[in-house]
């Protein structure tokens, strides 16, 4: 279908509007819209446009979500500034994060950042989740700070430095390991064996077996750690071509 | 392979022999607890819980329950009265007050005497939980569909293994009810596979459903966990098995709809039947509605190894000469050359003899650290067929999938929806 943008006035103005329970078939038209913008430069910018300027002041948080979601699909550095200015909403965070998680352009990861330090409590921890997504190795110094907050933040820090394994995530991991207890200690080591997981698909072995050793070393004869001190040795067990070394 | 059971099972073993010598066995160990002709002693018995008893859970925690080498001890849901219903379900089946009932999974999953877990809730929480569920040592019974984005399933695949966890998927159809399909093609007298043709329901959709005043039994955050906040709405969260509107399958937040949940089935049982468990597609191809009208949009999948399979490809399924059948709902064509054959496989059993259920495989698997039938690297592969068949549909435009790195090639915006946020302060 091709991109019609006088027909979006009308369901735009809808959107501004919306909220649940409203008639939904406005939106289909912009859905439609966003589909047909692919390939199409112009069309995406008009769009684009359309659905950032739903993310000022004045529209619902209905409306929000559903410019977000569309974002989420079509959206490009030029709408970072309006989505990341949701960031700090604890109403709609997430749906900005949903956005900008999806963005590939670096302002959208560089917006997450920013955020990192400026939001606190879950929103915290909700833009370390998708910093992870994105496996943004820059945001590590800044994450690895977090391994010293409080509970939840930091074994959510712990989870994003899993997931974004660089040797930076993995250093800051094996530094916060020691002083660790409870669900904080499970979670590094679960970071751990992820770090070492992606070292050894990259054939690794020898620092992936470090890492393993290292956690079965710290697990060993504490009954809380059997767990993680078997998949330790299991990990080192798939590193077997190297346990010569150690 | 150690379980997170094991300290419990030496202390009952323990406790029971040193009870007996003493003969104070009557005051802290039932007679139940000590095994019968029929029952063994609960020191043999997986102890399990559960989390999210509604419809397939309740189901689920029944298949459970009716097991005497299971111990049933717990159950989660946020909603109230499911949450009692199976609490009272299994006290009775017991004659004790013993089960626990609790609304976090979490407070489930940090108890130590628990074994494995069966995880029924609505899919945006699957594998959080089954993740969850492996870091804490726990083995996992898996409603379908084990996924609800592509991106979920190699993190539950590398979870089960990084903690050495028994993961079934929980499509109890793809070996019982598809004998039709699946015995000819497996004994080789149809051939070689060349195409199947798949109809089941289309993709989830978007909820505009209105706000409603949220009741007092469920805890609506939690139902929500990870998915967008939106407000309470009765329909929203039923779990029934409609997928028109009007229940959580319906909705994109929650489910894939009928493509991934009755999907998860039918797209289970050909891919089985065509003995594709091991692969996953390589392109999906989206076919246009035509432009009379008459003919609908459908799309195929392409394997490696050459075989299609097309969803709800218009008139094809009553099209001859189809050579095997399952309804109305699976047709596979073959080249009609029969080849040798191999058998198939079964659910596991202490005799070999495959005479048991999804249930019983799963539980059999717990005890001998093995991979179930439907071990939950075969269910991301089948999973990973309707996510991609939905998705063409959605983007309206035909994709390239690299396996190796979970991408689609050259087109950034299906990348986008590999995978989507979660809400803080959920973090996969």
């Amino acid at each position: 279908m091709a991109y019609d943008p006088a027909s979006l006035d009308a369901p735009f103005k809808a959107l501004a509007a919306f909220d649940w329970g409203h008639d939904a078939a406005p939106l289909a038209a912009i859905d439609a819209a966003v589909i047909a913008a692919h390939g199409d430069a112009a069309a995406r910018d008009d769009v684009e446009k359309r659905l950032a300027a739903i993310l000022a002041p004045g529209p619902t948080r209905a409306a929000k979500e559903y410019a977000c979601r569309k974002l989420s699909m079509i959206g490009t550095a030029a709408c970072v500034p309006a989505v990341a200015g949701l960031l700090g909403d604890a109403d709609n965070s997430h749906m900005a994060r949903f956005a900008l998680e999806r963005i590939a352009d670096p302002e959208a990861v560089a917006a997450l950042r920013a955020a990192l330090g400026a939001v606190s409590g879950p929103l915290k921890i909700g833009v370390m989740s998708s910093l992870a997504s994105r496996r943004d190795a820059a945001s590590v110094p800044a994450i690895a700070a977090l391994l010293k907050a409080d509970q939840a933040t930091a074994v959510a820090a712990a989870k994003a430095l899993g997931a974004i394994q660089s040797p930076e995530a993995a250093e800051a991991l094996a530094g916060a390991a020691g002083a660790a207890g409870g669900p904080l200690a499970a979670a590094i080591a679960d970071a751990r064996f992820e770090c070492a997981e992606a070292l050894l698909r990259q054939n690794r072995r020898a620092e992936a077996a470090a890492i393993y050793k290292a956690v079965a070393t710290a697990a060993a004869g504490k009954p809380e750690s059997r767990l993680i001190e078997l998949s330790a040795t299991r990990g080192l067990v798939a590193c077997a071509d190297t346990l010569a070394a150690f | 392979m150690q379980r997170s059971s094991t300290t419990r099972r030496g202390f009952l073993r323990t406790s029971a022999t040193a009870a007996g010598a003493a003969a104070t066995a009557p005051y802290v160990i039932t007679s139940k607890a000590l095994g019968d002709a029929t029952t063994p002693p609960a020191s043999d018995r997986i102890v399990m819980g559960g989390i999210g008893i509604g419809n397939m859970g309740s189901g689920d925690q029944g298949a459970f329950l009716n097991r005497p080498d299971v111990q049933y001890v717990a159950v989660c849901d946020v909603r109230k009265e499911w949450r009692e219903n199976g609490k009272n379900r299994a006290d009775a089946t017991y004659g004790n007050k013993d089960c626990a009932a609790v609304i976090d999974f979490r407070e489930l999953l940090g108890r130590s005497d628990i074994d494995a877990v069966h995880i029924a809730t609505p899919d945006h929480w699957h594998a959080l939980m089954t993740i969850a569920a492996c870091q804490a040592g726990k083995d996992v019974y898996l409603q379908k569909p084990e996924t609800l984005t592509l991106r979920e399933g190699p993190l539950m695949v590398a979870a089960a293994r990084r903690y050495g966890r028994v993961v079934s998927g929980g499509s109890q159809r793809v070996l019982d009810d598809y004998h039709d399909i699946v015995d000819p093609c497996w004994s080789g007298e149809l051939g070689t596979i060349k195409s199947l043709d798949i109809a089941v329901g289309g993709p989830s959709m978007p909820c505009y459903l209105p706000a409603e005043p949220t009741p007092p039994d469920i805890d609506w955050e939690l139902w929500l966990g990870p998915a967008p906040w939106e407000p309470y709405n009765a329909g929203r969260c039923a779990g029934n098995y409609g997928t028109g509107g009007g229940s959580w399958r319906s909705y994109i937040d929650y489910s894939g709809g009928s493509l991934t949940d009755w999907g998860a089935h039918h797209f289970g049982g050909a891919i089985f039947a065509a003995d594709l468990r091991e692969l996953q597609p390589q392109s999906v191809t989206y076919h246009p509605a035509t432009a009379d009208g008459k003919a609908a949009a459908y799309v195929t999948l392409t394997y490696p190894n050459s075989v299609e399979i097309h969803h709800n490809r218009p008139g094809h399924l009553q099209t001859v000469p189809p050579s095997a059948v399952h309804g109305g709902a699976i047709k596979i064509v073959t080249d009609g050359q029969p080849k040798a054959g191999k058998p198939v496989p079964l659910y596991r059993t202490p005799d070999g003899s495959g005479q048991t259920n999804i249930y019983g495989d799963f539980i059999e698997c717990v005890k001998q650290r093995a991979r179930p039938f439907r071990d939950i690297e075969l269910a991301v592969n089948t999973m990973t067929a309707p996510h991609m068949v939905g998705l063409a549909y959605r983007l309206q435009r035909s994709l390239q999938w690299d396996r190796a790195t979970q991408q689609f090639v050259g087109d950034e915006e299906a990348n986008r929806l590999v995978d989507r946020a979660r809400r803080e302060p959920w973090i996969l």
